[in-house]
């Protein structure tokens, strides 16, 4: 208990309002990154909807004719085999949300871990090995990377996600690596070393805990890479095996929008640029608000 | 055209755009008439049909008098020299030399005597080969191991065409850019961007005969080739072929009207320029400046069962192997061709039973349209009817290359199998990165439907026959692993046949049994649109005709500017 004492800096305590809860009360004054988190928190009730089947069942039906105008059967029309773009893309919402939520995570989990060992152990090598992974990775081009992976990892519907996972930590983990060899010097760390503390437990229960913000706001940031990655790489064919999702839409249109027909494209690209800048928006806001500098 | 020929060379021209040219700039023993469909074979060297001996292995050709090469350098005095019957042993022989990487081999591979072994011996060109022999210099004598009935189609494929001796020696490898022949055009140029051809100042007199062309004054009079009768071709002084990968890009050249004056139109185009689809018509604005001619392909599109799959084919147990036949006789019923047609080829298709192509000779209008008909209470009920239920249906995996359009299909495919009561997850998609992976994965049996196309190298439904004979099993050309002993032996019977209304009957008999057998879901012939301008006189086509109708093209007189292809799809 000791420990979890020292790990909170003494000045905020004392004046009696953590980090976190400052952050809260700035972040709902900024009016844009509430009213897009409500955004971002409808496109979730849609996505969960669909996970819970209420609605979009029918994306995969033949449900109409080909190409079907806008009506109210078909509220955004039918794709050429005659199924609904409306359950489609309402479907794929829910497709960006599992790719946005599960790459965010693992990348955000494994950035941090990764990044907090290379920063504690800074100099050692650990630190080397981990910073040439990460140069590595840079160095090499995104979408060459993932389309090596996918031809690896052939028919697994994960290869996308592991592609983008593989990628997408080693901006967080640069970013907590510095944060961490910042952290490392703090008084209550050494306090923690001198009362005979592990070094894995001043890892993960003193010095992570303080990157919490940085964190949240690189989750964010990686949510909104993923979906867009998701409809690039999904337009290329590297994407989506079995499902259905904006970026496999929007390469269905490449056809249609030729034959004058612009249902498909219109309906993933609005959807996915109103969820991309929502979510740019909060990640925005969240960033403000969290931001030792501007907090206080 | 779509993409550019890699060479000119016939002993590797493997694919439709190097043919286009080959055939214009060589000359092969027989071609096609111009205008007649399905396709007949007509002489083009050749004097006439080749006279076949009784037990049909001894085929003798004679070759027209008089016609020459076009004049060369490579030549004694620059000047074309005569055409003659060694010309063409020398042109086969190529075809089994392995210094020539050659392509067509595999249409003569155990049929002539001695080629093979000409070939093992070390292609030799000093060495004869016993079953090719020139009589004299215009006649030609072939013999075969066993009939071949198909022989004379092979002789107006641009494998066999005839290249003089001479250029070879001279150009080597460099004759695949510098061809020199007899046909009717004589290169200009040749890049990745256009083949220029001239008028061949030497090419031999023969009047046009329309009625020997096959024409149809009903379909075909609207294309002006009434003005042909009784003139000797080619027509034009200069002909040039844009190769344009991009459809919207060649549909602009065209309709700017001063360049590309031939293209196919491009699938996307079709519901803003046609004004119907059966008969193929234009929207007024088009109509006033194109002629329009739809063309059935010489090929279908059709999806086989892998009966080495104990799940939908051969079983050990014989009252599961009777189940699956029922189960493959639902998937049948289920299969929407009309939904396929109008989706993907925009309702001009045709779709038909059996796997005889409309475009062969032998196709048999009056067959049963049932296995082409959706009848999902049908499949229901014969799924029903057999003890199929959701749970026992077996996992339906649909290989596909990776791909937008391959994924709808996919889809589609799904959406109907539900209808009939298969659950979503029992139909599952397996993507390849290329054809070529696809085709591999088909070769060694590795899928349980084998969904594909087949084009036609002959006009003879022997070539589709055989994609269902047992010993062409995989990796031969039976994708199915079909083998049923009543239809190997007709096709056994029927392949060293010459054309006759009794090996037609036993074609029909091979069709009908791939039907009662549910072996397949087929199938359809998809159509081209050619669209040219209205002072060009043709009538085009990209199948088994190839580039041959191009020494047919005309210009009225107004406005004088030279034909230009450039045929997307």
């Amino acid at each position: 208990m000791n420990a979890v004492t020292l790990a909170l800096p003494a000045e905020t305590r004392a004046r009696g309002e953590s980090l976190w809860r400052k952050a809260a009360r700035k972040f709902g004054r900024d009016r844009l990154g509430m009213l897009a988190l409500g955004v971002v928190l409808a496109y979730f009730i849609v996505a969960l909807g669909a996970w819970l089947g209420w609605w979009a069942g029918g994306w995969a039906d033949l449900s109409g004719t080909k190409w079907e105008p806008v009506s109210s059967t078909h509220w955004f029309g039918t794709n050429i085999i005659g199924q609904d773009i409306f359950d489609r893309a309402v479907f794929s919402t829910a497709t960006a949300f599992e790719v946005g939520l599960s790459v965010a995570l693992a990348a955000t989990l494994i950035g941090a871990v990764l990044g907090a060992f290379a920063g504690f152990f800074v100099g050692s090598w650990i630190d080397e090995f981990l910073l040439w992974c990460m140069g590595v990775l840079d160095a090499i081009p995104f979408y060459l990377f993932v389309a090596a992976v996918a031809y690896a990892l052939t028919d697994n519907p994960w290869a996308m996600q592991v592609a983008m996972i593989a990628t997408f930590w080693v901006g967080t983990g640069r970013l907590i690596r510095g944060e961490v060899i910042k952290l490392r010097g703090m008084e209550y760390v050494e306090a923690a070393h001198s009362i005979g503390v592990s070094e894995p437990a001043i890892i993960f229960r003193h010095i992570l805990p303080n990157t919490g913000h940085i964190l949240l706001v690189q989750a964010s940031i990686t949510f909104v890479s993923a979906i867009k990655a998701e409809v690039i790489l999904s337009f290329l064919g590297l994407g989506i095996k079995d499902g259905m999702s904006w970026g496999l839409m929007i390469d269905e249109s490449t056809k249609e929008v030729l034959a004058g027909f612009y249902n498909n494209f219109l309906a993933a690209s609005v959807l996915m640029f109103g969820l991309v800048m929502a979510f740019n928006a909060v990640a925005d806001a969240l960033q403000d608000a969290l931001d030792p500098r501007k907090v206080g | 055209m779509d993409q550019a020929p890699t060479t000119l060379d016939p002993v590797q021209g493997s694919n439709i755009y190097a043919n286009f040219v080959i055939v214009n700039a060589y000359d092969t023993l027989y071609s096609y008439q111009y205008l007649a469909r399905p396709y007949l074979l007509k002489p083009n060297l050749a004097v006439d049909f080749p006279v076949v001996s009784p037990d049909g292995l001894t085929y003798t050709i004679r070759l027209k008098k008089g016609v020459r090469f076009v004049d060369d350098p490579c030549f004694a005095d620059g000047r074309g020299r005569e055409v003659v019957a060694d010309d063409f042993i020398y042109s086969l022989k190529r075809q089994f030399d392995p210094e020539n990487q050659p392509q067509g081999a595999w249409l003569w591979q155990g049929r002539i005597a001695g080629l093979d072994e000409w070939k093992a011996a070390g292609s030799d060109y000093a060495q004869p080969v016993t079953g090719l022999r020139a009589i004299d210099d215009h006649t030609l004598e072939i013999r075969l191991t066993r009939p071949y009935p198909q022989l004379t189609a092979t002789l107006a494929q641009g494998y066999s065409a005839l290249v003089p001796r001479e250029a070879v020696e001279k150009y080597g490898k460099g004759l695949g850019v510098r061809p020199v022949g007899s046909g009717p055009f004589r290169l200009v140029s040749y890049d990745t961007a256009r083949v220029v051809m001239e008028r061949n100042p030497n090419y031999r007199q023969e009047p046009v005969d329309l009625a020997a062309e096959g024409y149809n004054p009903a379909t075909q009079r609207f294309s002006g080739v009434e003005a042909l009768q009784g003139r000797s071709p080619p027509f034009v002084d200069r002909l040039e072929f844009n190769f344009i990968n991009e459809s919207s890009a060649s549909w602009s050249s065209f309709t700017k009207g001063d360049e590309v004056q031939l293209t196919v139109l491009p699938i996307e185009q079709i519901d803003r320029v046609l004004a119907s689809k059966r008969p193929v018509t234009l929207r007024p604005e088009y109509a006033a400046r194109y002629h329009v001619y739809g063309g059935l392909e010489a090929g279908f599109v059709f999806t086989a069962f892998n009966m080495d799959y104990p799940d939908f084919g051969y079983n050990p147990d014989p009252e599961r192997e009777r189940r699956n036949k029922t189960l493959r006789c639902a998937m049948i019923k289920g299969y929407d061709w009309e939904a396929r047609n109008d989706s993907w080829y925009f309702g001009l298709g045709e779709y038909f039973p059996g796997i005889i192509v409309p475009a062969s000779p032998e196709f048999d209008p009056s067959l049963s349209r049932a296995s082409v008909t959706r009848d999902v209470a049908g499949a229901r009920k014969l799924l029903q009817d057999n003890g199929w239920t959701a749970e026992n249906l077996p996992t339906v995996v649909y290989g596909t290359t990776a791909g937008t359009t391959e994924r709808l299909f996919f889809e589609q495919f799904r959406a109907w199998l539900r209808d009939i009561g298969f659950p979503r997850e029992k139909v599952v998609q397996k993507t390849y990165a290329n054809f070529g992976d696809i085709s591999r994965a088909w070769k060694k049996s590795q899928l349980p439907l084998v969904a594909k196309g087949w084009g036609l190298d002959y006009p003879d439904a022997e070539n589709t026959l055989q994609l269902f004979y047992g010993p062409n099993a995989s990796p031969g050309s039976n994708d199915a692993n079909w083998k049923n002993p009543e239809y190997d032996r007709l096709y056994e019977e029927s392949s060293v046949m010459q054309p006759s209304p009794e090996r037609t009957a036993l074609y029909h008999r091979m069709n009908q049994i791939v039907l009662d057998d549910c072996v397949a879901i087929t199938g359809i012939s998809r159509t081209r649109i050619y669209l040219w301008h209205k002072n060009v006189i043709a009538v085009p086509d990209r199948e088994i005709l190839g580039g041959f109708w191009l020494k047919y093209v005309d210009l009225l007189p107004e406005p004088a500017v030279s034909p230009t292809l450039a045929k997307g799809g």
